[in-house]
């Protein structure tokens, strides 16, 4: 089975100099190949995810925001066919949970009720997001699906609001690595990544967010560069665009 | 090794009017057909699980987003 981590918003530059903190992290970079993963022009999250799981450049799938003109993009509105969708046709068992290309996030063959909407802005509710998550994770994987899609989004908001504050967010990437360490085990075939990296706010390319928001001052944004690690699998991933293929042919080749 | 597939019994009639329809489509055997219609199956009552997503929700996510700095 082919098992799809994503993490929102991963960067080295917090997992690298924290290596030893992180086990289950850095024993899937031992096993396997890591890189950095540049994500597209704009580094944003509802466009980075559509390329991943599409295949499709941004201009193809044209999903830029969550919200377009004033309205909640939904996933009827993007007019690409998914991983899932091509898979599931064909007869595989697929299923992908909590996947923020658009607010809420997406789930397909599998019910989930996301915390805050996908959209958690409380310690409370991050780590009520991880666990969450993982347990729906290990339900769906019990069932020994061909291919989950899974994705969390808490170090999005985490790093945005504490960008700077080492220790604190180191925290978090703590728990998520815990929490991923439940998921792996299952994998034979394991693709880990982010949509984009994170830098302080000043130095962004993009501003996703203005600096003072009703939840606080926004200390760090997006960088272009990601993280990628894959284990026991046979495609060379240098763009978003390429975890789809690299998913379809591994699936195939079962 | 762990097989991943079962065998389950379905009438022959049934079986062979499956047969007659698969012919010229993607489909490459009786087993796929069914296995696909049972996954869309499954996935609608799952679906059916789920509660509606409300004027209500939508303004809700409107919220967080504006709590966030998304949207203003």
């Amino acid at each position: 089975m082919l098992l799809v981590i994503g993490i929102d918003a991963a960067t080295w530059k917090i997992i690298k100099p924290n290596i030893d903190r992180l086990p289950n992290i850095r024993g899937l970079m031992d096993e396997g190949i890591y890189k950095t993963l540049p994500s597209d022009k704009r580094p944003i999250s509802a466009s980075a995810w559509c390329s991943i799981f599409s295949g499709k450049m941004p201009e193809e799938h044209k999903n830029t925001d969550f919200v377009v003109d004033g309205e909640l993009q939904t996933r009827e509105k993007i007019r690409v066919d998914f991983i899932w969708d091509v898979l599931d046709k064909q007869g595989y068992d697929v299923k992908a949970l909590n996947i923020p290309f658009v607010i809420p996030p997406y789930n397909f063959n599998c019910g989930f009720k996301p915390v805050g909407y996908g959209l958690p802005e409380t310690p409370g509710e991050w780590g009520e997001e991880l666990h969450e998550i993982t347990e729906k994770s290990l339900e769906i994987l019990n069932g020994k699906p061909d291919l989950l899609c899974v994705a969390y989004s808490l170090l999005d908001r985490v790093q945005h609001f504490h960008w700077g504050e080492e220790e604190f967010i180191t925290r978090w990437y703590e728990k998520v690595d815990k929490a991923i360490g439940n998921l792996i085990p299952y994998g034979d075939k394991l693709i880990v990544l982010s949509d984009h990296g994170f830098c302080n706010r000043e130095e962004a390319e993009v501003q996703t967010l203005p600096e003072k928001t009703p939840r606080g001052e926004i200390k760090g944004d997006h960088h272009r560069d990601g993280i990628l690690i894959t284990k026991n699998v046979d495609f060379e991933i240098n763009r978003l665009q390429d975890v789809y293929f690299a998913i379809k042919k591994e699936i195939k080749n079962g | 090794m762990e097989t991943k597939h079962t065998t389950v019994s379905i009438p022959k009639p049934l079986y062979e009017k499956i047969q007659g329809r698969i012919k010229n489509t993607g489909f490459t055997s009786v087993s796929d057909y069914v296995t696909y219609v049972l996954r869309q199956v499954i996935s609608e009552l799952e679906e059916d699980q789920e509660e509606p997503f409300t004027r209500e929700d939508e303004e809700k996510v409107k919220e967080r987003l504006r709590s966030l700095g998304y949207i203003e």
